[in-house]
């Protein structure tokens, strides 16, 4: 027992004192003109990273880039997904990756417990101007006016239609509208097909709960204050989540819809389009790539997200590079991200992306990233002319990136998040009503919230 | 349990110094195991029971709050919610595991021939990985397109929506546990293979019939063998993680959406713990479910006291 | 396979069973129809659960529209699958890294938990019924109670990230294994280590020349146990491993099926294939070792 205790102790001392350590070195790290020759300037050393997956084209041709600019850093990709359990311990322990990448709306919570750092300081050495990125995109990772991550991707979310189904039910691309939401009902269940008890075409699929922002933000509302506080029980929000639930249960109730969800070939050739399982969901961008994969089969068409007033709205997300704690090469974590996110980085990996399109004899859909420049550069030296309703849903995308909004930083975004999905699951699955589920993740959310640093 | 007493060997006769030697050899032998203990079961009990009254979080030192946690596990919607998804699944799978055991193993040991090789059958699943078996089962068991559901389509019946009803998610790990119930199996039919045959021959002369035999004769002799499944099962149900974290939880937070219904109680302890970080309050969850279990464990056993036949002191 | 999962009754017919001890009573043996009803039930049965797996090696093999068409055969042979799951992850270093760690914890426990079982077979010294109920005891805790301590011990020691957590504690012994083996140490007879003793062999003697080589099955059931629970484990590789490198087969499957499974690309052929990769290991155990681990569960079962 006096073994544990004491070793609680010295164990918590031990970590004070090599953040103290770290902290400095941070510091000295950040300017230019270190001491230590090389050192210094983030060109040598180890850099492993937590939660990048494993790299499609775009991807690679960037890590590429990096590996060319700074040939003598040693990278390791830990190849997977962001993992909060697997992240937290290993900062806990001590032994935190050089480099996390994780969703821009979990920066806030990692930020005010301390499991990663301000960048404020090293950005500048590295060159990294945050006006060089989009404003939603900073805004989120943005805590307290210190700046706690680099953003990547901006994913915007348009709906996104099945032709062939909207003919079947003699209706066109204007009757799928989110702007009159009696009517959307009706249109839903004459999109909607089941066989046997099975469902066998989901009509119109709002996404819960991921796209509850959405839906709150169309009826007028936000999940999160501008102060970072929860504002999950807003009577608009709750019926917005009642609304989209009402759609769902038109579609033969959640546990149903769900399970045929699951069986859907998302990524592959036979594709919920192709095998006409689905007319009209909103989506991100990046999913008119995967499509366009089986272009001719599909008659894709797409048309904005639109709020209760008709104006087009969407929200946005990505993911951004952060520094943990205790992270020991921050000079070259921050020329990591300073590599990846450039928009000489994003031509290269444009020009890789036209690469695979050639090979694969398809067509260039856009690369949405949050850097506004290479954005545009991309778009003007790669996007051309192709199928139309491919052509028309890479328009909206571009159109959606400026006009998008972020869901507000929270120093307990993680919390908060996780408390509105959870309510919106509880919801879903009848457990609750959205009311009282939406109650009760206000409250676990303002607990979170009042209880963070 | 009447284990330790096995009197294997007779006392020498009083020779003090021979005993100390053997004493100090004895444990020489067992002093890795009582190290062992003491480091890594009685410390870290001890430190749990600690830790339970503090606020830690494995980074800042840990922060006295007396019995907040305590208070804080009543208030805790999702200790109730775990703690009643683990006794639901518990009370589902294991009289159910220990029946389906039970059936198989009776009809293996009629079967004399071939029963090995069927043993191997019934077995070899209990070799498929944890993980794997739930990633399986997560296929097999969804309600619009699995094998399970439709099997039951064949017949008429429109099977429930396993994984995505919240209703069907703990009746659906029972599927997929009892998928392993192999080791039971090989357990009972070992047990029945005991049972000496004169007892059933006496019962034949007096006349007894089918069920007469399996209530009166099967059920006392195998008793032991029921008493240690039920316990064993018991616990493990209680501690339930690998197969419902694999098939409702993990990086991916949009996973699944029905998980609270498959939100075991270690589940939400490992969450608390390492997800959170919240290891005084994971830790007074730790103790809660050892009491649990413990309680539990001890009314099995008193309860199982008056039924549980021991044979004699055979060894 | 040791199975054929199309044939298994007649397979199963063909075998002998293993001992005749019990089993149907002289008048059915007599009448081999009387068999029949047993013979259906137990192979509608074998069929039922041998399906799974079934399932599992044909998912694995086809592609992804046709995973849950439930045909037996693959209507398209998508060899491929295995290949991307070979590209996507460091399956064969996951692999490696369980056996490390399985054989590892596999070595300490066997040969720690034999040490103490022997102590507590052999020898009659105070305290032994007191500390062997505590054996017991321990073998009734659950883990969860001691995880979070233990996790701090190895947090203090500078071992969290490695694979040192994942078995080290085995050095110490473990209960299960050391009721389990002192089962076996007290079935020897005594007068063997009475004459060894006479002919002057000291304790350590006794263990290592009398009682380990006369109960190698039973270590052999203990070491495949503890390879098999170790190639099982998930709970401690989640907290301990944080390198994807350093992953275990089952640590790495949760990755695969978090990655490509719900929420992710769902493509379930990938998952199917490396469910089936991180399996075969087992089986091929379980062929090796098939008799000593039928024997070391139903032994479980058995009055001690």
């Amino acid at each position: 027992m006096t073994i544990t205790r004491r070793g609680l102790i010295t164990g918590s001392l031990g970590t004070l004192a090599v953040g103290a350590l770290s902290a400095c070195g941070g510091v000295g790290d950040s300017g230019n003109d270190a001491s230590k020759g090389g050192a210094g300037k983030g060109d040598t050393g180890a850099l492993s990273t937590q939660g990048f997956g494993k790299p499609d084209d775009v991807g690679q041709a960037r890590i590429d880039a990096f590996k060319s600019a700074y040939p003598n850093v040693q990278v390791n990709l830990n190849e997977g997904d962001f993992d909060p359990q697997q992240f937290l311990s290993a900062v806990a322990s001590g032994n935190p990756p050089d480099l996390v990448y994780l969703d821009r709306g979990l920066v806030g919570s990692y930020a005010s417990r301390g499991a990663i750092q301000p960048l404020d300081d090293l950005l500048g050495g590295a060159g990294i101007k945050t006006g060089d990125y989009r404003e939603a995109a900073i805004k989120e990772v943005t805590l307290d006016g210190k700046v706690y991550g680099v953003p990547e991707f901006y994913n915007t979310r348009n709906i996104l239609v099945n032709g062939k189904a909207i003919e079947e039910a003699g209706l066109t691309l204007a009757d799928v509208s989110t702007t009159d939401w009696n009517r959307l009902h009706t249109v839903t269940r004459q999109l909607y097909r089941a066989a046997g008890g099975r469902t066998t075409r989901i009509g119109f699929d709002p996404k819960l709960p991921e796209f509850l922002p959405l839906w709150a933000k169309a009826n007028g509302a936000d999940l999160v204050n501008p102060d970072g506080s929860p504002n999950l029980e807003d009577p608009k929000i709750i019926e917005a989540l009642t609304y989209a639930l009402s759609l769902i249960d038109e579609q033969g109730g959640w546990s149903k819809f769900k399970a045929f969800r699951d069986t859907w070939d998302l990524f592959g050739a036979g594709n919920q389009f192709v095998k006409n399982q689905a007319a009209a969901f909103p989506w991100e961008g990046w999913y008119v790539n995967v499509l366009v994969q089986s272009s001719p089969k599909i008659d894709l068409r797409s048309t904005p997200f639109t709020d209760r007033q008709g104006k087009p709205i969407t929200f946005q997300n990505g993911s951004a590079w952060c520094l943990p704690k205790d992270a020991k090469n921050p000079a070259a974590a921050v020329n990591w991200m300073k590599v990846m996110t450039s928009t000489d980085t994003w031509l290269k990996a444009g020009a890789a992306r036209q690469a695979t399109v050639e090979q694969n004899k398809s067509i260039f859909t856009g690369l949405w990233t949050a850097n506004t420049a290479a954005d545009e550069q991309v778009k003007a030296k790669y996007v051309k002319p192709g199928p139309t309703g491919f052509d028309k849903a890479v328009e909206n995308y571009y159109a959606a990136s400026d006009y998008a909004f972020g869901v507000n930083a929270s120093k307990a975004g993680s919390e908060i998040k996780v408390a509105w999905q959870e309510a919106v699951n509880r919801a879903l699955s009848g457990q609750q009503k959205p009311d009282a589920a939406l109650r009760q993740a206000q409250s676990e959310a303002s607990k979170a919230f009042s209880a963070a640093k | 349990m009447s284990t330790t007493s096995a009197p294997v060997r007779r006392a020498t006769p009083g020779r003090s110094r021979r005993n100390w030697r053997e004493t100090r050899a004895a444990y020489a032998f067992i002093g890795l195991w009582i190290v062992g203990s003491l480091v890594f079961t009685l410390g870290p009990m001890i430190a749990s029971l600690v830790l339970s009254f503090t606020d830690y979080d494995a980074i800042a030192e840990p922060r006295n709050v007396g019995f907040d946690n305590y208070r804080e596990m009543i208030a805790d919607p999702k200790v109730a919610k775990a703690l009643g998804n683990t006794l639901v699944y518990a009370v589902l799978y294991v009289p159910t595991a220990m029946v389906v055991a039970l059936a198989l193993a009776l009809l293996l040991n009629r079967l004399g021939r071939g029963s090995g090789f069927f043993r191997t059958v019934f077995y070899l699943p209990v070799m498929t990985p944890t993980v794997a078996v739930g990633a399986l089962f997560l296929l097999l068991l969804n309600g619009n397109q699995g094998l399970l559901n439709r099997t039951l389509g064949l017949v008429g019946i429109t099977g429930p929506n396993w994984t995505t009803d919240t209703d069907w998610v703990k009746p659906g790990l029972a599927v997929t546990m009892l998928w392993g119930v192999g080791g039971m199996v090989v357990i009972y039919l070992a047990a029945l293979r005991q049972v000496p045959k004169d007892l059933y021959e006496a019962a034949d002369l007096d006349g007894a019939g089918a069920w007469t035999k399996f209530r009166r004769v099967t059920i006392p002799m195998i008793s032991g063998s029921l008493f240690f499944t039920l316990i064993v099962q018991t616990i493990a149900a209680l501690q339930m993680f690998d197969q419902a974290y694999t098939m409702f939880f993990g990086a991916q937070e949009n996973s699944t959406y029905s998980n609270e219904a498959a939100l075991f109680y270690v589940i939400y302890l490992f969450q608390q713990a390492f997800q959170f970080l919240h290891m005084g309050y994971a830790s007074a969850l730790a103790w809660l479910l050892f009491l649990i279990i413990i309680v539990i464990t001890a009314v099995q056993v008193r309860v199982s006291r008056r039924f549980v036949y021991y044979e004699g002191e055979r060894g | 396979m040791s199975v054929s999962p199309t044939q298994p009754v007649i397979g199963g017919a063909q075998v002998p069973t293993d001992d005749g001890r019990s089993g149907p009573t002289r008048r059915d043996r007599a009448r081999p129809w009387k068999r029949a009803p047993y013979l259906i039930a137990v192979a509608l049965a074998g069929v039922v659960f041998t399906y799974p797996f079934v399932w599992l090696v044909s998912a694995s093999l086809k592609p992804r529209t046709e995973v849950f068409d439930n045909a037996l055969v693959p209507k398209t042979w998508q060899w491929s699958n295995f290949a991307d799951v070979w590209d996507y992850a460091p399956m064969l270093s996951w692999i490696g890294n369980s056996a490390i760690v399985g054989i590892a914890a596999a070595v300490s426990v066997t040969i720690s938990s034999a040490l103490v079982a022997f102590g507590f077979a052999y020898f009659r010294f105070p305290g032994r019924n007191l500390l062997f109920g505590l054996v017991l005891a321990t073998m009734m805790l659950p883990q969860a109670v001691t995880m979070i301590p233990v996790y701090l011990i190895w947090n203090e020691i500078g071992l969290t990230g490695t694979q040192v957590p994942l078995w080290a504690q085995n050095i110490f012994g473990s209960a299960f294994y050391i009721f389990l083996l002192r089962q076996f140490f007290l079935g020897l007879p005594r007068e063997l280590f009475e004459a060894a003793r006479i002919d002057g062999s000291g304790f350590g003697g006794l263990f290592w020349r009398i009682a380990l080589p006369l109960c190698r099955p039973a270590l052999a059931i203990v070491f495949v146990f503890e390879i098999q629970a170790s190639w099982n484990d998930l709970l401690k590789p989640l907290i301990y491993l944080q390198d994807t490198a350093l992953f275990t087969v089952p640590r790495g499957l949760k990755s695969i099926i978090d990655t490509f499974g719900n929420g992710g690309e769902q493509h379930w052929e990938i998952i199917m294939a490396a469910s089936l990769i991180a399996t075969i290991p087992m089986i091929i155990i379980f062929a090796i070792a098939q008799k000593h681990i039928i024997e070391g569960i139903a032994t479980q079962g058995r009055k001690g």
